[in-house]
């Protein structure tokens, strides 16, 4: 028996921690092209890292000699502020912070190494310096950071039982990952690669951040394109971050959360599971038999559907779940 | 844990022995006081039988090793974020409970006085309880002043004429026993919602960690059926026939106790509950759930009687159940501690408490309590301003080391501030002696000293058993000379071994 509002800290919980680990992605990622990356590419990749988290994106000077100097001089400010800046409610230290928060309040219904886990990752992070982290290469701290979020991921999928507690969990992963990778295909695609670069580096790229790089070439090919990618990206069912993928396991928390409500006539959070479902099935961006210069538009505003429906379900969730009325919630 | 270092230090307790004794050794920088009863050696510096087995141990290790199980044991607290808050200090809002790495120990006998006592005294307490909110015997034949009680601010006239199922107005109890030259004492009884218990297991899971060799020999009596205990007395408290739904009230994350709340909920299967989270329809208490609203049998709650209801008592309170009062009223749901138990903790009502015990079960005190001066009375109050700087002058209604004033540690101006606050409202202030708490050994800044201590053991009464689990909270005053052991105020912890008490020799003093 769950209680509604342990429900939703676990939910949040999970919003959070994916979260953490989506912006430490992006992040990872450019820092690795710093490199050998040109000044203007990286200064777009800048732009899409913070539009994909939900920031105004930095400005750069136009000349390309400035740009230059102000790109090396600024990775650092720019990646401590998604990283250390606990002021920034965007950053990875802010949203591992709100993730124990979420925690404390969840103790008696978490296993003790779970809670550790959460625990000693956030305070390694509060506790390290960036600075010092920085001088050894500007990606280690945020690999460090992924590995104990991966390493938290493994203890509860080790430890917890697969109760509500774990559902609401998990519900919250998957939700805050299509609202997450509505938001990143809709920028990468509307931004696209600088004219004259790489296109296919910049939608290998695009896999590398979602870890299906290697998954891509193995079961695709190696001819990266943008409507295979974002076909793959969209509609791939073994690719833990496909849409399609986001989508099923939604449907499946909640049919464990309240079997009742997967069966006809449907609750309003099921409901709006299927709709997800079904949206992400006709997408036009998991029909990769298109081409390119097919239309510019030719996924429309599908992302941003998503995106909203995806805010809606949040909704549904919570007044299903979680803020119904007393005399909704009372036994017959 | 440094797991390399806890497990030398521990295995070498099978190495040659090598005898402790207060001054020398490790022990070098442990100077007895003979005005102060010590609870890990005699007056001569030879160590009670009940310590000698740790004594040697810790003669044996270097300041060097039991730094690292210091640290070790501390590390420990703050990865389990084993917490509290300090109160109106926002800025060090969490805290990691200091623990010390030395257990203090106690035979079974001292113990067996202690459990005897606190029986006595926890059944003498809920019968004055049953009797000043029905017949008011003891009131009327002068056991405790009537308007000490009914004038009481813990006093709650809404549970007049209530039966509480079983007589169990007090079913979770913290009792403050210290121990001093003439034996152990009682301190306070913390009858409301006492705190600690947590610790108590946090402190023994870390020390059976760092000395399992040592903790195994001593043959240390088990802590760890606390909170099964604890669900049993809750439990028992009502007729249900069928498995009890029990619900932890907790204010809410911001509370210093918040980390206790969880845990015990946790341990028992409990919903942790926020006010937020019930609510009464029809006299009925539920908890929201995911699945609906859910019934409610047992609140064990954890916040004061004020915030419970904001129908029936303080109506500002956002942290209670509005009409929950109602529905312990109609016997739908049972609340431990009962409404109003904390009448019986009064610091004044304190003094009274040997007397109840007399007139309730024709027993002399089995445990004594401490000289209480009353300001009430003109001539406590006299006494008391007369003496400050060798009285300790506490609010009466006040708990967590707040609102009291040690004379001796006091400046004169801090005196004179609080004579002035005495003289303005006596009626709402006690004083008592300085009193030489006993010591035991510490390990602070590097090597080993005496401390004081005090110990809060753990007693519930349910339907008809009063059970106690044989150990407590050792609260210990980490700073040098320091008689304030509240973790609030900079004390700290350790744990405490009850040993079994096979083949232990008799205990004098040399």
């Amino acid at each position: 028996m769950m209680l509604a509002r342990a429900a939703a800290d676990f939910y949040w919980m999970g919003r959070y921690l994916e979260r953490a680990e989506q912006t430490a992605r992006l992040l990872d990622h450019q820092l690795n092209r710093l490199v050998d990356t040109p000044a203007r590419e990286l200064a777009h990749g800048w732009r899409v890292l913070y539009e994909a988290v939900g920031l105004a994106p930095p400005s750069v000077p136009g000349d390309a000699d400035e740009a230059e100097a102000f790109l090396i001089a600024d990775a650092y400010t720019l990646a401590g502020a998604l990283v250390e800046d606990e002021t920034r409610s965007n950053s990875i230290i802010s949203q591992w912070a709100h993730a124990r928060e979420n925690a404390k309040q969840l103790r008696p219904w978490l296993p003790v190494p779970v809670w550790t886990s959460l625990n000693r990752g956030y305070l390694w992070m509060r506790d390290s310096d960036f600075a010092a982290a920085w001088a050894l290469g500007p990606p280690t701290l945020v690999r460090d950071a992924i590995d104990r979020l991966r390493q938290l991921a493994g203890v509860a999928d080790a430890m917890m039982p697969r109760d509500d507690a774990w559902r609401f969990l998990e519900l919250g992963r998957f939700v805050e990952r299509i609202q997450h990778h509505a938001v990143l295909l809709d920028t990468w695609d509307a931004l696209g690669p600088l004219p004259g670069a790489s296109t296919s580096l910049w939608w290998g790229d695009l896999l590398r951040v979602c870890g299906a790089y290697e998954f891509y070439c193995r079961s695709r090919s190696m001819v990266v394109r943008r409507e295979s990618v974002l076909a793959f990206l969209v509609r791939n069912p073994e690719l833990p971050r496909s849409l399609r993928f986001a989508v099923h396991r939604i449907g499946e928390l909640l049919s464990g959360i309240d079997p009742a409500g997967a069966r006809y006539p449907l609750a309003p959070p099921q409901r709006m599971a299927l709709h997800l479902a079904a949206a992400v099935e006709m997408d036009p961006h998991g029909d990769e038999s298109r081409r390119e210069g097919d239309g510019g538009a030719d996924g429309g505003d599908s992302f941003g559907t998503l995106l909203r429906d995806s805010l809606t379900l949040h909704d549904l969730v919570m007044a299903a779940y979680v803020d119904y009325p007393v005399e909704e919630g009372l036994p017959s | 844990m440094p797991d390399s270092i806890a497990t030398s230090l521990d295995e070498r307790f099978g190495d040659q022995p090598r005898t402790c004794a207060a001054g020398s050794g490790a022990f070098a920088h442990y100077e007895l006081d003979p005005g102060i009863y010590d609870e890990m050696f005699h007056r001569d510096g030879s160590p009670r039988s009940a310590c000698r087995r740790l004594g040697d141990m810790l003669a044996r290790a270097s300041p060097e090793d039991l730094a690292a199980l210091q640290d070790g044991v501390a590390r420990r607290f703050l990865h389990e974020g084993i917490t509290f808050t300090v109160l109106g200090r926002a800025e060090m809002s969490e805290h990691i409970i200091p623990i010390d790495c030395v257990p203090r120990v106690l035979s079974a006998q001292e113990w067996d006085h202690v459990d005897r006592g606190l029986r006595q005294r926890i059944t003498a307490l809920n019968l004055f309880l049953e009797d000043i909110y029905h017949e008011g015997r003891s009131l009327r034949d002068g056991v405790v002043p009537a308007d000490l009680v009914l004038g009481c601010p813990q006093y709650r006239a809404q549970m007049r004429g209530l039966r509480v199922p079983h007589g169990a107005y007090v079913s979770v109890c913290g009792t403050d026993v210290v121990r001093t030259g003439d034996g152990f004492a009682v301190l306070e009884d913390n009858l409301r919602v006492p705190s600690g218990v947590s610790y108590m297991l946090a402190c023994r899971a870390a020390m059976k960690q760092a000395y399992p060799r040592l903790y195994r020999a001593h043959g240390v009596r088990e802590i760890a059926g606390y909170p099964e205990d604890l669900y049993a007395t809750l439990a028992s408290l009502g007729s249900w026939g069928r498995t009890p739904r029990v619900a932890v009230l907790t204010p809410g994350r911001y509370n210093s106790a918040y980390y206790e709340h969880a845990f015990l909920a946790g341990e028992m299967g409990a919903m942790l509950a926020e006010g937020r989270d019930l609510v009464v329809h029809d006299a009925v208490l539920y908890v929201r759930t995911v699945a609906g609203l859910k019934r409610i049998d047992v609140v064990y709650r954890r916040i004061d009687d004020d915030f419970l209801d904001p129908v029936t008592f303080r109506e500002d309170s956002v942290l209670g159940v509005p009409g929950l009062f109602e529905a312990y009223r109609a016997g739908n749901v049972v609340i431990a501690n009962a409404p109003g138990t904390g009448v019986a903790d009064d610091k004044a009502v304190y003094a009274y408490v040997p007397g109840i015990i007399r007139y309730f079960l024709d027993e002399e005190p089995i445990l004594a309590n401490v000289e209480t001066h009353f300001c009430r009375e003109p001539d406590g109050l006299a006494y008391t301003i007369d003496h400050i700087e060798d009285l300790v002058v506490k609010e009466v209604g006040g708990s967590g080391g707040y609102g009291m004033l040690v004379g001796c540690h006091a400046s004169a101006s801090e005196r004179g501030e609080f004579i002035a606050r005495l003289r303005a409202d006596p009626a709402n202030y006690i004083s008592q002696p300085v009193l030489a708490l006993s010591r035991a050994g510490c390990f602070v800044d590097g090597r080993l000293e005496p401390r004081h201590v005090d110990l809060r053991p753990f007693v519930l009464r349910g339907r008809d058993e009063i059970r106690i689990a044989p150990g407590g909270l050792c609260r210990v005053a980490l700073r040098k000379g320091g008689l304030v052991v509240n973790s609030s105020q900079g004390g700290g912890c350790k744990d405490l071994w009850i040993l079994r008490g096979e083949g232990e020799e008799g205990e004098t003093e040399r």
